[in-house]
């Protein structure tokens, strides 16, 4: 039994589990501006000195560096392709939205049924003068 | 006989030019407020719903059934009249006697929400056995999963009142809007009844319609919906 795998586990679980329930909060947003800071700042590391990564993953019991390395890349991709997932849901239903009310409104007008929305009538003598004049 | 002044028909369409005006004006004998919802078509079904005489709400985008019809109730939500909303199908699947008997009822009875059913009584014409299998699964899912027990659970005629109308807000916007409604009759405690309706499977709403495997894209859909909703 590698003990990296304990924490690995569940942070798997929990960070899913608060992406679920939080997605909206700042802190949420804030930790993620965090995580990827420290995870750029690790990766400047250890080209600097590329025996972090092996000093590292011995510490934790993982044996190799590239395997530290591509433990910490499944775990942020996951994180990463959720959130995106729940962005583009998101964003999608704001364009749903967004798509719905422009429909409704240009069929209202068309009818002439909601007074506010009326066409402007063309007979009207226009005010505005071109620019240029 | 009623006028049923107090009903907005409402009809989602993608590319059913071939057929929606003969579908709208079978509605339009029978039901006066009638709205399709062009659902970004790429045929003439825009102007084949124009020339119908139903009102046309027109999506500048093909943004999904769900979504076509959450406008259609919209806008029908905008006549202060409305008390009672039908949705129907525009491939000419659904009987316009069937919504006019299902309004009666509800009327009758007073229930939020009447669904139509294929499987209580009334035949449905050329129904497949696979596709009744899958149908019966999905009646197993829907109470699995909303804890609302129906006979059929994915059939497009339903007649509902202004009040549950007006709580739907259906955020699907694909083909398991169906699912969410379900899920928000249970959520809301919405009182529901069924009601024995014919299904035409012709050789056009056939071609047009659900393709069995994407039963599994909108099962995983709903769990997902389900998992998420609630946490906005």
């Amino acid at each position: 039994m590698q003990w990296v795998k304990v924490p690995l586990i569940l942070f798997a679980v929990l960070a899913l589990v608060a992406l679920f329930r939080n997605r909206q909060r700042v802190e949420l947003r804030a930790g993620s501006r965090i995580l990827a800071i420290v995870l750029a700042a690790a990766a400047i590391a250890s080209i600097a000195d590329p025996g972090i990564m092996q000093r590292a993953a011995e510490l934790l019991g993982v044996g190799r560096g590239t395997d530290l390395l591509l433990y910490i890349l499944v775990v942020v991709f996951t994180l990463t392709s959720l959130g995106l997932y729940f962005r583009i849901r998101e964003s999608d239903q704001r364009v749903r939205k967004l798509a719905r009310a422009l429909a409704i409104e240009r069929a209202l007008r068309e009818e002439g049924d909601d007074p506010e929305l009326a066409p402007v009538d063309s007979t009207e003598p226009r005010r505005v003068q071109p620019p240029g004049e | 006989m009623r006028t049923n002044h107090d009903v907005w028909v409402v009809v989602p369409c993608y590319n059913e030019a071939p057929v929606v005006r003969q579908v709208l004006a079978g509605l339009l004998e029978h039901f006066p407020n009638v709205v399709a919802v062009d659902d970004g078509s790429r045929d003439a079904s825009a102007s084949e719903i124009r020339k119908s005489g139903a009102r046309l709400v027109q999506h500048p985008i093909n943004m999904g059934a769900g979504a076509a019809m959450q406008t259609g109730i919209d806008f029908a939500l905008h006549d202060p009249g409305t008390a009672y909303v039908v949705t129907f199908d525009a491939d000419g699947q659904h009987r316009v006697e069937d919504a006019v008997a299902m309004v009666e009822r509800a009327r009758e009875s007073g229930v939020q929400v009447v669904i139509g059913s294929r499987f209580l009584g009334a035949s449905s014409v050329g129904m497949s056995a696979g596709r009744r299998m899958l149908l019966k699964a999905a009646t197993v899912f829907e109470r699995a999963t909303s804890g609302i027990a129906l006979t059929d659970a994915h059939q497009g005629l339903r007649v509902f009142d202004r009040s549950f109308a007006e709580v739907l807000e259906m955020k699907t916007a694909d083909m398991a809007w169906a699912s969410e409604f379900l899920q928000r009759m249970s959520e809301v405690g919405a009182s529901f009844e069924e009601f024995p309706v014919t299904v035409a499977y012709t050789d056009y709403s056939r071609a047009k319609g659900q393709r069995s495997v994407n039963s599994i894209n909108i099962g995983v859909d709903v769990l997902v919906n389900r998992i998420l909703r609630g946490h906005r």
